[in-house]
């Protein structure tokens, strides 16, 4: 086993989809055992590609692994150049990180959703698809060439439409499936056009380290290749719900919420990430604005998504929020550079959100209520779901020593150090309110006296199959963040710390700076006091805060109407414009044009039948005129 | 000799009068005839030049005895679509014949 082997990782997941598509209704248990016995073998799978990957590194240079076979091959007659299309498989410590989190997620994930799924309908569906995301997904992080990644990348993006609209019963979960799918897909366009750039231009083919190679001894143009990054930057924005692409991601809670657990906050979502990461030398070759464009929609995003966070009730929706808040950092790292910083808050990120969102699911599934109004106080009934919920919430802040202190800390680091001055200031505030919307979700459900008596009598504590992924969860999303340290990686058999494993362009230590700590665990840690304090007991306080500053609170309340600027947009002009398309068909091109020649041929035969009396002395009066006047003709021409 | 005029004329005369009978007549075994004299008119044109123009050729006789052959093939095969007509539908008045109108 080694990492030529490493196909088997999405391929068992996709053996298991095909089975459970065909025999699944007839397996006992809808064969929910089958999807978790090959997910759990794709994770036991990811260390030996992981130990050959690390056998085969001289110091911390890594020999990448790849295997392909011909997908597709033709002659393009043409241009005298065979035309190739790889099925191919790609390791290196980016793809080593993202398997790690995909499949440990995913793991969780189903193990959780046999209970929380229980009895449901189409339960056997439910892991049926599951199978395929975890397929596709994988595909994607494992593609060594442009196409496949693409093609893995639509793969989950009809995973998420087929889950978030999972209970299609509910109007508004199909409204959301088809919303997230429409939001995506405009991203998705941008990105097959960079492909197709990249290619167009490039060396004919798809593989991306020779699409790399060839940008960085200056193949393309600078400008080319700027419009190209730009374009598969679309596609990164709406898979990760970047503004102005963002407004799928809450809508999309409508889904289980395992679901959102594992596609929209651990893999799919950060599948942006994970995109622009692994093309960041080309975004480096191309011109400076194609990285300030991602850092300034990632500082956008971290924004929005964070003052969004402090007006939404639902929990599932300020987690989804706070999702978008770390991908807006995650954009910020790659907009540095921050390779290392980026795959690290993503790694840790997959733990602690999924974390919360099982924690959230929980909640749900013991009281069936997710508006925080009608919860609180069900640290007491939820004791398990309580603490792991604590320490995801205070991981999502960043304090010290939690997993998401050392990763959001890298992203400052690197911020501080080569941005502007103001793109610091910005993450740092967003930090404080980060911490002022996280303290909010965790008081509002679980500390406090309950709001609704009959929802709390009704909450317990879940059984092992949630606690357990919970506590697992937990306890990565406590530790998970150690890795920075070079002699914990050391003693995992790792040469170094994280950013010894995932580089750019060379290793380096953990830059840990005292006083980015402190600031950082300062304004985080205030922004929870103060939101503590703020929303404690009966929230009078907040109350009286949002009524002060009401057009503040109303506008983050409509999500600063981004909703309904795109609703009206489709409404006043694609909707216009679609319909003075269609009556041009329907009255210019089909009843002029179609029916209109049609009618014209019909016309003629019409009148023209009249001549066909039918009576012989007609018949033959038609032939003597006709001689007579050609007799005269010849007469007349002759003389 | 009779001039050739005279000849011609008698064939114009025949000519116009068969089709005057083709065009009046309603009777289909009358118009028949009167197809019958038309062709006639013809052959009495070919006779006439042959004699006239070339007398060493036989051209015009030759054609002369065609047209005569293929007149009676003709009538023989119109008398039978006559015939086959007054059989089904018990007329000879071809203004009843309508049935390949629209």
């Amino acid at each position: 086993m080694g990492m030529e082997q490493a196909w088997l990782i999405p391929a068992i997941p996709a053996a298991a989809f095909a089975i459970l598509l065909i025999f699944g209704p007839y397996l006992p248990r809808r064969g929910d055992w089958l999807a978790i016995a090959a997910i759990g073998a794709s994770f036991v799978l990811v260390f030996p590609v992981l130990a050959d990957l690390l056998d085969r590194a001289d110091g911390t240079t890594y020999v990448a692994g790849e295997k392909a076979w011909e997908w597709i091959s033709f002659d393009l007659g043409s241009v005298g150049e065979t035309f190739e299309i790889e099925i191919g498989f790609y390791v290196d410590p980016i793809t080593i990180v993202m398997l790690a989190v995909v499949t440990l997620v995913a793991l969780m994930v189903q193990v959780y959703s046999i209970a929380y799924m229980k009895g449901d309908s189409r339960y056997g569906w439910y892991f049926t698809v599951m199978s395929l995301f975890a397929a596709s997904m994988l595909t994607l992080v494992l593609a060594n060439n442009l196409l496949l990644l693409y093609a893995g990348w639509e793969a989950v993006g009809f995973c998420s439409f087929l889950l978030i609209g999972f209970w299609w019963e509910k109007r508004s979960a199909a409204e959301a499936a088809k919303k997230a799918f429409i939001t995506t897909r405009v991203g998705d366009v941008g990105l097959l056009i960079g492909i197709i750039m990249l290619w167009h231009e490039g060396p004919n083919t798809f593989n991306i380290q020779e699409i790399i190679h060839f940008a960085e001894g200056g193949g393309y143009g600078d400008t080319y290749l700027t419009a190209a990054v730009l374009f598969l930057f679309m596609g990164a924005l709406g898979k990760s719900g970047q503004f102005p692409l963002h407004v799928w991601l809450p809508d999309a809670m409508e889904g289980p919420t395992p679901v959102s657990a594992l596609i929209h906050a651990a893999t799919m979502v950060v599948a942006g990430v994970y995109l622009v990461a692994r093309m960041l030398p080309l975004f480096e070759v191309a011109d400076p604005i194609a990285l300030n464009v991602v850092l300034i929609v990632g500082l956008i995003t971290v924004m929005l998504s964070a003052t969004m966070g402090l007006a939404a009730t639902d929990i599932k929706r300020v987690i989804a929020y706070s999702t978008l808040n770390s991908l807006g950092l995650m954009f910020v790292a790659l907009g540095s550079s921050a390779v290392a910083a980026a795959m690290l808050y993503l790694f840790v990120h997959g733990f602690f959100k999924a974390l919360l969102f099982l924690g959230a699911g929980s909640v749900i599934h013991a009281t069936e209520e997710q508006d925080m109004n009608r919860l609180g106080g069900l640290a007491a009934k939820m004791p398990i779901t309580a603490a792991t919920f604590a320490i995801g919430t205070l991981a999502m802040i960043g304090l010290v020593p939690l997993s998401g202190f050392w990763a959001k800390d890298e992203v400052l680091v690197f911020a501080e150090e080569e941005q502007h001055v103001i793109v610091y200031l910005v993450l740092l505030s967003s930090l404080a309110i980060t911490g002022l919307y996280m303290a909010r979700l965790f008081v509002r459900t679980f500390l406090f006296a309950p709001r609704e008596q009959a929802t709390y009598d009704h909450a317990h504590e879940g059984g092992a199959l949630i606690t357990v992924p919970l506590l697992i969860l937990g306890l990565l999303a406590a530790v998970g963040g150690f890795v920075v340290f070079d002699e914990v990686g050391e003693a995992l058999g790792f040469p170094g710390g994280f950013a010894q494993f995932v580089f750019l362009h060379e290793a380096h230590q953990f830059d840990f700076q005292l006083d980015t700590a402190i600031t950082s665990t300062v304004l985080a840690g205030g922004g929870a006091v103060v939101g503590w304090v703020l929303w404690q007991g009966k929230a009078e306080l907040a109350a009286r805060i949002r009524d002060a500053f009401s057009p503040i609170s109303t506008l983050l309340a409509n999500r600063y109407y981004v909703d309904e600027v795109y609703q009206f947009a489709i409404d006043r002009v694609v909707l216009v414009l679609g319909g003075i398309i269609a009556w041009f068909d329907r009255v210019v091109i089909n009843d002029r044009g179609v029916n209109g020649s049609a009618y014209i041929a019909y016309f003629t035969g019409l009148e023209a039948r009249l001549l066909q009396t039918g009576r012989i002395p007609n018949y033959a009066l038609a032939i003597v005129v006709g001689i007579l006047i050609l007799a005269i003709v010849m007469l007349v021409t002759q003389v | 000799m009779i001039p050739i005029d005279n000849f011609l004329v008698l064939s114009a005369i025949l000519f116009s009068l068969g089709m005057y009978g083709v065009l009046a007549r309603r009777n289909a075994v009358l118009i028949l005839m009167s197809v019958e004299l038309m062709l006639q008119a013809v052959v009495i044109n070919f006779v006439a030049f042959a004699v006239y123009l070339d007398p060493e050729a036989f051209t015009g006789i030759i054609f002369a005895v065609f047209v005569i052959v293929i007149a009676a093939a003709e009538a023989g095969l119109a008398l039978a679509i006559i015939l086959r007509l007054f059989r089904n539908r018990q007329i000879s008045n071809v203004d009843e014949a309508n049935l390949m109108k629209w």
